[in-house]
């Protein structure tokens, strides 16, 4: 049969060989892909763990919790579902950060001032690099814009808050963002209803309708 | 995306949220990146995690097995000996650090799988 004449040793060297070299290509691809995902919604997460923590630090630790935790967990899943499962877990990170704190805060509240261990702050390398940022007069008013908006979702009730950030600054879906909050599209739907109607009333006709 | 037309509300709540991120200073935009570069890092342990994770389970298996083999097979006789090496074989690697051994000490393991198959073979 000439089919096999023409199958020598080499060729079927080469063919066992293909495959390993086709997985380690997919494993590649599939890196390149995380990396690009996650360069994407890196500074986007770090602001709104920021928004919600209020400390930049804690802010960076939760964002790299929820890097790793992608990577090591779900960087198997289809790509699609790693933004709701990334911010699933974003939000875990700041709930777990939440409750740590609270505990903290009470423990404290019967501590002795004195023994907190206030450190000095370490210097920061960075602290005069000149950074890529807009001029200084659209920075202000962006800066008061979004301090305005923090504040008012900041009063919002947690699943309001997820709701809004999610589906509006964000941008997804409602099914994304259901699947991201762990709820019904129903619930987004009204949390995010209400949450829009309070900042609408919190922030006044300015802000428009 | 959004599925439903932005009202003027939301579309200046993302711009001002947008400009808030553009706004992260360089200290911050470095420490992300080299969080991202270790959760990528991340990626690559976990492929030899899992491999290390189901080694121990796979070889104390497989101890296990040959260990009642030994004692079912009514053509091998079994001596105090051949037990003292089954137990021998059975402490096999059950974790990351004994699979450091194995690869440090390979001679090791192949002189335990040498008498393994002594003993099965009624030969040890």
């Amino acid at each position: 049969m000439k089919g096999f004449d023409t199958l020598d040793f080499a060729s079927v060297a080469r063919l066992a060989d293909a495959e390993p070299a086709t997985q380690e290509e997919a494993r590649l691809d599939q890196a390149r892909a995380l990396d690009r995902f996650l360069a994407e919604v890196e500074k986007r997460a770090f602001r709104i763990a920021q928004m919600a923590v209020r400390d930049r630090d804690d802010a960076l630790d939760i964002v790299q919790g929820a890097m790793l935790r992608l990577a090591r967990n779900y960087a198997q899943r289809p790509s699609e579902e790693w933004k709701p499962l990334f911010y699933r877990i974003l939000y875990n990170g700041i709930r777990d950060w939440q409750r740590r704190s609270a505990v903290r805060s009470r423990i404290f509240s019967i501590w002795p001032s004195g023994s907190r261990g206030d450190d000095e702050e370490p210097t920061d390398p960075y602290e005069h690099v000149a950074d890529n940022l807009p001029e200084p007069s659209r920075r202000l008013m962006a800066d008061e814009a979004m301090q305005r908006l923090e504040s008012a979702v900041e009063a919002l009730p947690a699943r309001q808050r997820e709701a809004f950030v999610l589906r509006c600054l964000e941008g997804m879906d409602v099914a994304q963002t259901a699947a991201a909050m762990g709820c019904s599209e129903g619930s987004v739907k009204t949390h995010y209803f209400r949450a829009l109607n309070a900042l609408r009333q919190q922030l006044g006709e300015a802000w428009g309708p | 995306m959004s599925n439903h037309t932005d009202t003027e509300f939301e579309r200046k709540a993302r711009e001002a949220f947008d400009a808030s991120v553009d706004a992260v200073d360089a200290h911050t935009s470095s420490q992300l990146n080299r969080a991202r570069q270790v959760a990528l890092a991340a990626l690559d342990r976990r492929d030899h995690s899992m491999l290390r994770a189901w080694l121990p389970a796979g070889a104390l298996a497989a101890a296990a097995a040959m260990v009642l083999l030994m004692w079912q097979s009514p053509n091998v006789s079994v001596t105090p000996d051949d037990v003292a090496a089954g137990a021998a074989i059975a402490e096999l690697p059950a974790s990351d650090e004994d699979l450091d051994l194995v690869t440090e000490d390979p001679e090791f393991y192949a002189w335990s799988a040498q008498q393994a198959s002594l003993v099965t073979n009624g030969t040890g």
